[in-house]
This record gives C-alpha cells, sequence and structure tokens, in this order.
C-alpha cells in the first residue's frame, strides 16, 4: 500500500494480524502508526507493510481478547458496542472511521455514545458478542499460520493477560449511579473472585469496565 | 399525535415566537422599531444595572472558581482526559467565542471611541487611551467570564452529573426532576430564543461586512439588497452543507479560518508601527487592570446613558445571547480537563489572546489617525464602521493582499457560523440530544437567515444592537440562577469525593 493512500482509522493486516490505523504521520520513517484490535497494543510500522481491509457485516474479529460479529441485525442498544464504518461526524462530535465506541442513550434517530459522540443509525455496524456461525473471522489475512492462537472465542482464557486479572488487595467500585459501593478482592479460587462484601462473581465480570472499576491496589499505598 | 407535540414543545413554541417576529419585522416594520426603541430605552433606563452588575458577578465567580477547592474536580470521569492539544483547544475555543465580531470590530472600535470618547474631548491622545483600554474591557474579562460560567455548568452536568446536553439540565440541583417539566422546558424555550438574537446579530454584522469587503476589492453596491442577497447566498450554501456530506469540508473551512487570522495578525505586526503596537499592549493593559472595578461598574445616574447603552450593555448583551451557543461548544472541548485547567484556559488565555489582537489591529489603526492628526480618516472610519477594516487596510503596505485575506476571513466566518449555529439549535431545541434531526436543522437555518434580515431591514446595526439587548435579559436572569446551581452541584461532587478520599486514607 501506498503512503498517501493510507488514512486514520483504516482496518490493515499489519504481520498478518488485523491492526487499526490511529495516526498517520508522514514525516517519520515509521510512519504508520497501529493500534492491534485483539489486545490494543501500539505498533509503528510503515506504509509498504501493511495492507487495507475494509470490514462488512458478518466479519467476527477479537477486539480488547474478547470476540465479535458485525450485524445489522437489530439497532443498538444501551451498552453493546459499536464499530462506526460510516462516519458523518456533526459540528460537535469528535470521532473518526471505524472508531468503537459504547452506546450510552438510544434515541430515535441515532444513539449517544460514552464519548457523547451523537452517531445515526447508518453509521455504524453493531458488534455482537461471539462469534456467529455464518461469520468470517478476519483477525488474521492468512488463517492458519498463527496456529498457537486458537479463534474457538474464548480468547479471554487463552491470552495474555495475566497482570491485568485481579489479584488479592484490588479495590473496585462498582459503576453504579445508585449506590457507592467500593470493595476490594479478598479471596480467588480458580476464575471466581470473592469480594470483602460477601459476594463472589466471575473475575470476567469484575473486569468488565461498564460494570466494576478498578480504583487501586492495596500494596501501591 | 399529542405525545409527539410534547416532546417538540420547545421546538415549536421557540419557532412560533421567532416566526411571530419576523412576520412583524416584515409587515410592520415601522411598528417594530418602534416598539423596540421603547423597549430599549425603558431596559438601558431601568434595568441597565441588571447587565452590568449581572455581569461583573461571572467575573468575579469565574475568579472564584480558579482559586477555589473545587479547581481539582475533573469534568468527566476521573480517568478521562482531554480530546484535544492544548494548543488547539484554545484556538478552537478562541474561534468560537469572538470570530466574526473581533473582525468586525477591531478596528472600528477603537477609532469610534477615540471620535466620541465615554469621557473627555475627542481627537486627542487622552482619548486614543481610553479608547484603547474601552476596547480592552468590551472584549477582555466580561465576555469570557459569561462563556466560562455557562460552559463550565453545561459541561459539569453532560459529564459528570451525565445528563442531556441541555440548558435546562444545569437547574437538576435546583429542581430536580422538574427539568423534564414545563419549568425547564420555559427555560430551555428562553434559551433558543436568546440564542436566536444572538446568531441573527453576529449573522446580520457578518453580512453588513461582507458586503462592505466585496464593495471595496470588487466594487459591487455597498446596499441593503446586496447584503439581504449575501444572507440568501449563504443560506442556501449551509441549506446543501446540511444535506449532503459537506459538513466535513465546513470542519476544514473553519481550520483555515484560523490560520488566515493568524497570518493577518503576524503580517499586520510586521508592517504595522511593531514599537507602537508593542507599547500599546503593554500600557492598555495597564490602564485596563487599573481601572477594571470603576469601569465594569460604570453607569451614569446623574446623566444620559447613551454612550454606556449603545456599547457597553449592547456587549454584555450579545455575549449573553450568543453565550449558549459558545458554551455548548467549548463544553464538548473540554471534557477531561480539570475546572482550574478550564478557568485559566477559557477565561485568562483568551483574554491575553483578544488582548494582544485589539492592539494589534486597535493600535495601528489609532496610530494611524493620531500620528498623522488624520481627523477625517476618524471620522470616517467611525461612520463607515462595516467599511472600517478595509479602509484601514488601504493604508498599509500590501494592501490589496491584506483586503483579500481579511475578505476571506470574514466569509469563511459566516458560512461556518451559520451553519454550526444551525445545529446548536436544532440540539438546544430537541432536548439536548447529539443527532437533531435535519430538518430541524434547516428550518432553523432559514428562520436565523430570516431574523438577521428582517433586523438589517428595519434599521440596520443599531436595531441588531437594539434586539439584542431585549432578547438577552431573560437569560441574563437565567444565568445567575445557573451559577447559583453549578455551586451547588460542584459542592455536592466535591462531598462525594471526600468520601472516597476518606475511605483511602482509612486503608
Amino acid at each position: 500500500m501506498k503512503l498517501f493512500q493510507v488514512r486514520k482509522g483504516q482496518f490493515v493486516y499489519y504481520e498478518n494480524e488485523l491492526h487499526r490505523v490511529y495516526a498517520v504521520k508522514p514525516m517519520y520513517k515509521k510512519s504508520v502508526h497501529l493500534i492491534r484490535l485483539r489486545d490494543l497494543t501500539q505498533h509503528l510500522s510503515s506504509a509498504a507493510e501493511v495492507e487495507r481491509y475494509q470490514p462488512k457485516e458478518l466479519d467476527s474479529f477479537i477486539f480488547n481478547k474478547k470476540v465479535y460479529t458485525l450485524s445489522k441485525d437489530r439497532r443498538a442498544e444501551v451498552g453493546d458496542y459499536i464499530l462506526i464504518t460510516n462516519p458523518t461526524p456533526d459540528y460537535l462530535d469528535h470521532y473518526s472511521l471505524n472508531e468503537i465506541e459504547v452506546v450510552a442513550t438510544v434515541e430515535n434517530k441515532g444513539v449517544i455514545t460514552n464519548n457523547s459522540n451523537g452517531i445515526r443509525h447508518h453509521e455504524y455496524l453493531l458488534m455482537v458478542p461471539g462469534r456467529h456461525e455464518k461469520s468470517n473471522p478476519i483477525e488474521y489475512r492468512d488463517k492458519g499460520s498463527n496456529e498457537d492462537i486458537p479463534l474457538n472465542g474464548n480468547e479471554s482464557e487463552n491470552i495474555g493477560v495475566d497482570d491485568l486479572l485481579p489479584i488479592i488487595g484490588d479495590v473496585y467500585k462498582k459503576n453504579d449511579k445508585e449506590t457507592t459501593l467500593e470493595a476490594m478482592v479478598i479471596g480467588i479460587e480458580g476464575s471466581s473472585v470473592f469480594l470483602g462484601n460477601g459476594q463472589s462473581l466471575h473475575q470476567d465480570e469484575l473486569m468488565d469496565t461498564e460494570k466494576w472499576l478498578f480504583l487501586y491496589h492495596l500494596g501501591d499505598k | 399525535m399529542i405525545g409527539k407535540l410534547k416532546e417538540n414543545s420547545v421546538f415549536i413554541i421557540s419557532l412560533i415566537l421567532t416566526l411571530l417576529f419576523i412576520i412583524w419585522g416584515v409587515f410592520f416594520t415601522e411598528n417594530l422599531t418602534k416598539v423596540t426603541n421603547i423597549i430599549y430605552n425603558g431596559t438601558i433606563n431601568n434595568l441597565g444595572w441588571v447587565y452590568i452588575g449581572a455581569t461583573f458577578f461571572f467575573v468575579v465567580f469565574s475568579i472564584y472558581l480558579l482559586f477555589s477547592k473545587f479547581g481539582h474536580i475533573r469534568l468527566g470521569k476521573a480517568t478521562d482526559r482531554p480530546d484535544f492539544k492544548t494548543p488547539s483547544w484554545l484556538a478552537m475555543l478562541f474561534g468560537a467565542g469572538m470570530g466574526i465580531g473581533i473582525v468586525y470590530w477591531s478596528v472600528a472600535e477603537p477609532v469610534t471611541h477615540f471620535t466620541t470618547p465615554p469621557f473627555g474631548e475627542g481627537y486627542t491622545i487622552d482619548a486614543a487611551n481610553t479608547a484603547m483600554s474601552y476596547t480592552f474591557f468590551h472584549w477582555g474579562l466580561h465576555p469570557w467570564a459569561i462563556y466560562t460560567v455557562i460552559g463550565l455548568a453545561l459541561a459539569f452536568f453532560q459529564y459528570n452529573k451525565r445528563l442531556p446536553a441541555a440548558i435546562s439540565s444545569v437547574f437538576y440541583p435546583i429542581l430536580g426532576d422538574r427539568i423534564h417539566g414545563p419549568l425547564g422546558k420555559t427555560i430551555d424555550i428562553l434559551s433558543v430564543f436568546a440564542t436566536v438574537f444572538g446568531i441573527a446579530t453576529s449573522l446580520g454584522l457578518g453580512a453588513l461586512q461582507v458586503t462592505a469587503g466585496m464593495h471595496s476589492i470588487f466594487n459591487v453596491p455597498n446596499t441593503l439588497l446586496v447584503q439581504i442577497i449575501v444572507i440568501v447566498v449563504a443560506t442556501i450554501i449551509f441549506l446543501i452543507s446540511i444535506n449532503t456530506g459537506l459538513e466535513k469540508g465546513i470542519q476544514y473551512l473553519s481550520n483555515g479560518a484560523m490560520i488566515i487570522s493568524f497570518a493577518i495578525l503576524l503580517l499586520l505586526l510586521i508592517v504595522g508601527p511593531t514599537l507602537t503596537i508593542i507599547k500599546v499592549f503593554f500600557n492598555t493593559t495597564g490602564m485596563y487592570l487599573n481601572d477594571f472595578i470603576q469601569m465594569s461598574l460604570r453607569l451614569k445616574p446623574f446623566g444620559e446613558g447613551e454612550w454606556i447603552a449603545s456599547w457597553t450593555l449592547f456587549y454584555w448583551a450579545w455575549w449573553i445571547a450568543w453565550a449558549p451557543f459558545v458554551g455548548m461548544f467549548i463544553a464538548r472541548i473540554s471534557r477531561g480537563r480539570t475546572i482550574k485547567e478550564f478557568v485559566i484556559g477559557v477565561l485568562i488565555v483568551p483574554t491575553l489572546g483578544t488582548c494582544i489582537w485589539m492592539s494589534i489591529f486597535g493600535g495601528s489603526a489609532l496610530d494611524m489617525v493620531v500620528h498623522s492628526d488624520n481627523h477625517a480618516l476618524a471620522e470616517y472610519i467611525a461612520d463607515n464602521v462595516s467599511l472600517a477594516i478595509f479602509t484601514f487596510f488601504e493604508h498599509l503596505p500590501l494592501s490589496s493582499f491584506l483586503s483579500i485575506l481579511g475578505f476571506a476571513l470574514v466569509a469563511i466566518y459566516y458560512v461556518t457560523v451559520a451553519d454550526t449555529a444551525t445545529f446548536v439549535l436544532g440540539m438546544l431545541s430537541e432536548g439536548g440530544t447529539l443527532n437533531p434531526s435535519n430538518k430541524i436543522k434547516m428550518t432553523w437555518g432559514i428562520i436565523q437567515s430570516a431574523v438577521a434580515s428582517v433586523l438589517l431591514i428595519s434599521g440596520g446595526l443599531e436595531v441588531l444592537q437594539t434586539a439584542s439587548i431585549v432578547a438577552a435579559l431573560p437569560f441574563a436572569i437565567i444565568m445567575l440562577f445557573m451559577s447559583y446551581s453549578l455551586l451547588k452541584g460542584l459542592t455536592g461532587e466535591l462531598d462525594v469525593q471526600r468520601r472516597k478520599s476518606r475511605v483511602k486514607n482509612n486503608v
């Protein structure tokens, strides 16, 4: 691909994996700055090393360690992830191509996201969790060459996220207007986590930032 | 049907109010001029002190916020960080806050004050100094304090309290859930009404200046008919842009306007009387700070308040009428900043920016008329305010290049302001949605141009000034309550945060 064809927001393959271009800096040798969708890490590359891919309905890919399938079946609901494939931002909006945002409010004409962007229903594809059976996995251009990482949809258990997993002494706050509950992790057994208020839940639920917010670790004080 | 009517009540009622005004202006032009004059005189005689007091209060309140215990509160979640880099954030809010007006007045105002100063003799050295310090005063801390209060309130209730982007949301601590009832709707209707007039005033001034620019560059006649044609053409342009994907083009244009402004500023500093400009900047800043309180509260209890009404009160009203529009914009681009950062960025830095701008434009213009004792030129500028900047350029080196740059700047500002105003009006009138429908945006597009035309037909600049003084008064009162509500909201937020840190410290 040539540099003048690369735009901010495009999905591209780099080293066989799906990335999103977050910046193009023509003055630099490594001019194309990418974020790997699988684990949201940053990578620098040049235009010659990337190849564009345009996401469409029924494509499935891993975003931040979870699998999603793009769909147009229904309108987005509160809490859904959306991929903005057809951006037409208004005056007060601040988003660009292939931005992934979380829906905060649903209106007749469109949705409002957590980043206070107003997005109309025709501008986005819905990201449905899980891999649809008819879906076309797009996280690798050349499937099969990365066999060490399975495509079975349980990525969260396989990919190195150990440093993010809850450990004893982590204090979390419930992300809810109604309560001001804050609780510390006091026990872990396998993937279930026990909190100081007597509650026990799955570690994935605790790591879902829509439900719980990590505040600090006791040992870091 | 009734449900839908209720949902759109803000839009429908404010539309009917403005339509009534337009019909009045078109069919009973004389009567409109007469009545607005009566209200105008009544307002400045009896209620001028409201404007003076309220704006001074906003300055004090913003400075209090800067140094208060609320300074560290972040607009948004604790983890949010600003969307924009600080320089582009400052450039954007400066453009939104002053934009079209600063080009119009930066030469005209100091020179007009020089010919008819607020006190003392005209055409003297003293008059020149007074002229500059009053220009600083009208464009300095007061307008930015108004924007600070409304922008901060909108941002805080939108991002920290998660309420819709409507003016009524700001009253949540006072009104509670009644913000969704008739009281909240009334607030929204008044804010839409004030905004329409604020925008119409700017568009009217813009049309005057675009026509003046065409007159001085292409020799197009400088008449009312041409001004109306300018408005119609601009309306068609932004209606097309709403309906096609040209919105992005508008964004590029508005970035272009910022670049042109800086280019003109730099060019003037070099080709103009550089040393005088620097001296004017320091001298006037000193005078402005020294006389700040006296100027802020100046009224004429025992004499004619004509000068104060046609300048100070007009500006205060115009800024207030323009505030929902600018406040909305500033709130949107300021998420992730702390209150301290916000006040420094919206009150202090832009004030400095306007002072520099005014020193460069006003300083060189005054230098021209004072040093060569050119009274005729000063009179000509004061009599032809909309031509002022082009007359000024004619007396500088590179004059035709500067004129064309100036004209491009005014024309771009005009279209971008008109276009973005339709979005904000759509948003305000649809209960703070970020997805206003195209139909409503187009309706406001046509309405705002119609109001601007009606105001120009019924008497030009003076009627523009009168109308905004009248329309902004209710909103000035609303803004006072807004400050109280903001204070209440911030105190509540502080309690929440204090509870959090107590828990942390105990651990």
